[in-house]
């Protein structure tokens, strides 16, 4: 907080009358504790401070960042974005910067946690897997964000989060699991631990099936990579701009079980209330029983879309990325796992999906193989262990109408290719899903 | 710099840390993109900041801060130390650091103009031009980027080494996205994503950009109506860059030592090879001659030392089909008891440095593509990567191109759309019957691969040349 209250201090006075003027700051301390081989190697923690600073004038714009460090003075700095813009096109797409009605006070002194606290948790999830190789990992983050701008907006926020994540393995299989809360305490790392011993347990000596398409119940952490896909190559305003989005605004594109909704007030949700421009973030119907509701938009692409701003800017990652929904609730349904398994004749148990890429963004059909926990359900019951098997699968198609089966009733944060505490999702019984290779290729 | 770096490391070692090395790094970055004519982001970035380890017990402790101020640097010492010894409450077995010698050195990678003392208004106009010329003649969206990094890092160690080094990075490249019916199909030059390398400005001078926009459109609008790739069994022949995606995927990621040993099974995974079966196991036909050459020229992972102090070096990873190295770090090697390569780096002064490919490249072979294509009688040739997908083991993959053209009797005829190919690494390198030469042998750059966690972006070179490869399965479609 000193840091940000003197540099910024400092900078007014040397902000032109005139030009258009942001100012961010994000400080966070970052620890993360490294298990393998059922031992800690790896031991880390980062402190960062980091200034990013855009400037508009006489219609052009430039970002510069850089760490408190490697800023000799402010002054130096805002001289040289200044510089800078003067050898910058113009910016048709300039969308202002937010009010001061948006400023938003959520500072708060919070500490960061000790590494012997981390290792406690470390330890409760190998000691729940017995002699099985385990390997993971547990992280506890501060984080702090701060946002002035010429237009009068003061806004900050402060969070914590913490996870733990890890497998156990045999010679022939391995079980994951996955648990995210505001703080080490709300972690369950024995029960995590214990998710993971038991799909690594009973998923040893897998047997090949043939490819084919198959009904699929799906853990979180599958749901969850579906709906990150679609969140990043759908729902972001940035791809409807480019052309390459799916989603069809207000048709009955999904099953009517699907409801998803992007809230970020949400009890015990995770990650910062403001967006990156430091506006405070909405809640957000992004799918109502079925039907597209809403791009994720930042301030450029509801310019550009003429749509409302839903204040989904992401810190750090640039205009071009575009907007991405950061806490995504999948609505639960009623069924158990066992219920899901139970319904099953013939399908396939699925725990988590691994290196999913796009091979077609409009249909998005995407290629990528399962692990950490796969198993045959035949009459109802898992039956037995089944090795890596490859899919080619829209994803918009397994989520169709009449395609979702059920919706679990019990939801947890599921990490995802795009980050972990952005996903909170139950399981998911599939009626079709189409895998396309096993171990031969 | 050394001064500081020396306080931090002599106090985790005042602290109990029996190794301790540290790294400045002053990062520049200035990162380009264009659409259409516009800019859509220019951004620059520096940072300073300390990274420092200690080894105590069977763990690294590390420890990284933007703050250099005196009782700071004593500070990062004492966090690193405790943060190692806090490890201990789930120990392994302690391992010693293998032997590299201790050196006070000093390197630059050659480049000839410095891409931030090129004004920035020239580099913005070439993506602005080439954009907007992409869009003018018919690209739905066409897109560019440009990305350049000038990194000095002092390294510093409880052993002795003093080391400066300055790496300078450049690289970027051009698309053009046609869409149409329900359906998208992008032509990009020199690969997808950019191709970079060590150098300066004029690396993207090499490109002209110029030459390309016309071909780039044509195609991305011709493969809108071209049929699909068909479903078989064919022979397929590979052009470079994605034979460098190829190997960065199947060979590069499968050979890291930390992998094999388990370390990142939980992420990234680990691999299918067994150490136990070095200089045994059959990777891939005679023709196949994997290096790990951190010495190439101009390459993208070109250096003189990596980040624990440990010189560059060519290292055999398989010689005539035979699996014969790993890529290692001083940890690794020593608890494998091979001999350690120069293999370790960290993506910024905040990161632990870990196990990374160098330029893992196929020497080349005594073809070249017009030979191997003459040859063929019924294949598919395919260009420029659009999808990589591999199991956490690297064996089971999946590749999808921009485009593929069919080759009948020894012609390139049709050009097929959605090309992609599928197999078993093992199998797959077994396949490979015919390789270009020197002359198409190309140090293809990739500058982000992610290892590790906390997340690293790694910069890693792919010299590769056009190979055939026999009786493949291809077209495989959701």
């Amino acid at each position: 907080m000193r840091d940000w209250n003197n540099f910024l201090q400092e900078s007014k006075k040397y902000i032109p009358k005139g030009i258009e003027c942001e100012i961010k700051m994000i400080s966070s301390i970052n620890s993360l504790t490294r298990f393998a081989n059922s031992h800690i190697h790896q031991n880390v923690e980062e402190e960062v401070a980091d200034i990013y600073l855009t400037i508009h004038k006489n219609g052009k714009t430039i970002t510069l960042n850089s760490n408190i460090t490697s800023i000799e003075s402010p002054k130096d700095f805002i001289d040289k974005a200044l510089v800078e813009a003067e050898n910058s096109p113009d910016d048709e797409g300039w969308p202002g910067m937010p009010d001061a009605e948006h400023s938003f006070d959520g500072h708060k002194g919070l500490k960061s946690r000790k590494p012997e606290e981390r290792a406690d948790k470390v330890q409760q999830f190998i000691e729940a897997g017995k002699d099985l190789n385990a390997a993971g990992y547990c992280s506890t983050s501060v984080d702090n964000y701060f946002v002035w701008n010429t237009n009068g907006l003061e806004s900050s926020d402060s969070t914590t989060s913490a996870f733990i994540d890890g497998i156990f393995r045999t010679d022939t299989s391995s079980g994951s699991s996955h648990r995210g809360a505001n703080s080490l305490e709300e972690i369950d790392s024995e029960a995590a631990g214990l998710e993971a011993f038991n799909l690594s347990h009973d998923s040893q000596n897998p047997e090949d099936i043939d490819p084919g398409k198959y009904e699929v119940v799906l853990g979180p952490e599958a749901v969850s990579t579906i709906l990150i896909f679609l969140g990043v190559y759908g729902f972001n305003a940035k791809s409807k701009i480019e052309g390459t989005s799916p989603i069809q605004l207000n048709s009955q594109q999904f099953d009517e079980k699907l409801t998803l909704i992007d809230d970020p007030f949400r009890d015990k949700s995770l990650g910062f209330k403001i967006d990156a421009s430091g506006s405070p973030k909405k809640t957000l119907e992004v799918v109502k029983d079925g039907v597209p509701k809403s791009f994720f938009h930042t301030r450029r692409t509801s310019k550009e879309l003429n749509e409302e701003n839903t204040f989904h800017e992401i810190f750090g990652w640039g205009d071009s990325f575009g907007g991405i929904g950061t806490n995504i609730y999948l609505n639960p349904g009623n069924s158990t796992k066992e219920e899901m398994i139970s319904e099953v004749k013939k399908g396939i148990y699925i725990n988590e999906f691994w290196y999913c890429r796009v091979l077609d963004p409009i249909t998005q059909v995407v290629t990528g193989l399962n692990r950490n926990g796969s198993f045959l359900i035949e009459n109802g019951k898992l039956t037995k262990p089944v090795g890596r098997l490859r899919f080619t699968q829209s994803f918009i198609s397994s989520l169709g109408v009449g395609n979702i089966i059920s919706i679990g009733s019990e939801s947890r944060f599921a990490d995802s290719e795009f980050g972990e505490g952005i996903l909170n999702v139950p399981m998911l019984h599939l009626k079709e899903f189409n895998f396309t290779g096993g171990v031969s290729g | 710099m050394f001064d500081l770096l020396e306080k931090a490391v002599d106090s985790a070692i005042a602290s109990g840390a029996k190794y301790s090395d540290a790294r400045i790094l002053n990062s520049k970055s200035r990162s380009i993109n264009a659409r259409n004519g516009d800019i859509e982001d220019f951004n620059e970035s520096e940072s300073i900041g300390i990274g420092i380890r200690a080894l105590v017990g069977s763990s690294w402790g590390f420890y990284s801060t933007y703050d250099l101020g005196n009782n700071s640097l004593i500070n990062s010492g004492v966090k690193a130390y405790n943060i190692a010894k806090a490890s201990a409450k789930v120990p392994g077995k302690e391992f010693p650091l293998a032997d590299v010698p201790v050196v006070e050195d000093q390197y630059t990678t050659p480049h000839e103009k410095n891409p931030f003392s090129i004004s920035s208004s020239d580099q913005i106009n070439l993506l602005v031009n080439s954009t907007e010329e992409m869009k003018k003649i018919g690209s739905s969206h066409a897109s560019g980027r440009l990305d350049f990094w000038d990194t000095q890092k002092w390294f510093f160690s409880s052993q002795g080494h003093k080391i400066y080094q300055n790496i300078v990075e450049s690289g970027g490249g051009i698309s053009s996205l046609s869409i149409g019916d329900g359906e998208t199909q992008i032509r990009s030059y020199p690969q997808s994503f950019g191709e970079y390398r060590t150098g300066g400005w004029e690396v993207i001078e090499s490109f002209k950009f110029e030459n390309e926009i016309e071909r780039l459109v044509e195609e991305s609008n011709r493969l809108l109506t071209a049929p699909q790739c068909p479903e078989g069994t064919r022979d397929l022949i590979l052009e470079g860059s994605q034979l460098a995606l190829q190997i960065h995927e199947s060979v590069g990621h499968a050979i890291e030592l930390d992998r094999i040993l388990g370390w990142e099974a939980a992420y990234a995974g680990a691999s299918h090879l067994d150490l136990k079966k070095l200089n045994k196991h059959r990777y891939g036909s005679d023709l196949m001659n994997i290096i790990a050459d951190a010495t190439l020229p101009g390459a993208l992972s070109t250096f003189k030392y990596d980040d624990e102090g440990t010189p560059a070096q060519r290292v055999n990873i398989v010689e005539e089909g035979i699996w014969k190295g790993v890529l290692t770090g001083r940890d690794s090697a020593a608890i494998a008891g091979v001999d350690p390569g120069g293999m370790v780096r960290a993506d910024g002064y905040g990161r632990i440095p870990m196990v990374r490919m160098t330029n893992v490249g196929l020497l080349p072979g005594k073809s070249s593509l017009d030979e191997i294509i003459e040859s063929t009688d019924d294949g598919v040739y395919m260009e420029t990567n659009r999808s990589w997908s591999i199991d956490d083991i690297r064996l089971n993959f999946q590749f999808g191109c921009e485009a593929g053209w069919l080759v009948k009797n020894g012609k390139i005829t049709d050009m097929v759309k959605n090309p992609t190919y599928t197999g078993i690494t093992p199998k797959f390198w077994a396949s490979m019957d015919m390789l270009a030469g020197k002359d198409e042998w190309v140090f293809w750059g990739t500058p982000n691969c992610g290892k590790g966690q906390p997340g690293q972006v790694g910069h890693t070179g792919h010299p590769a040349s056009p190979a055939r490869f026999k009786n493949v399965r291809i077209g495989v479609k959701g």
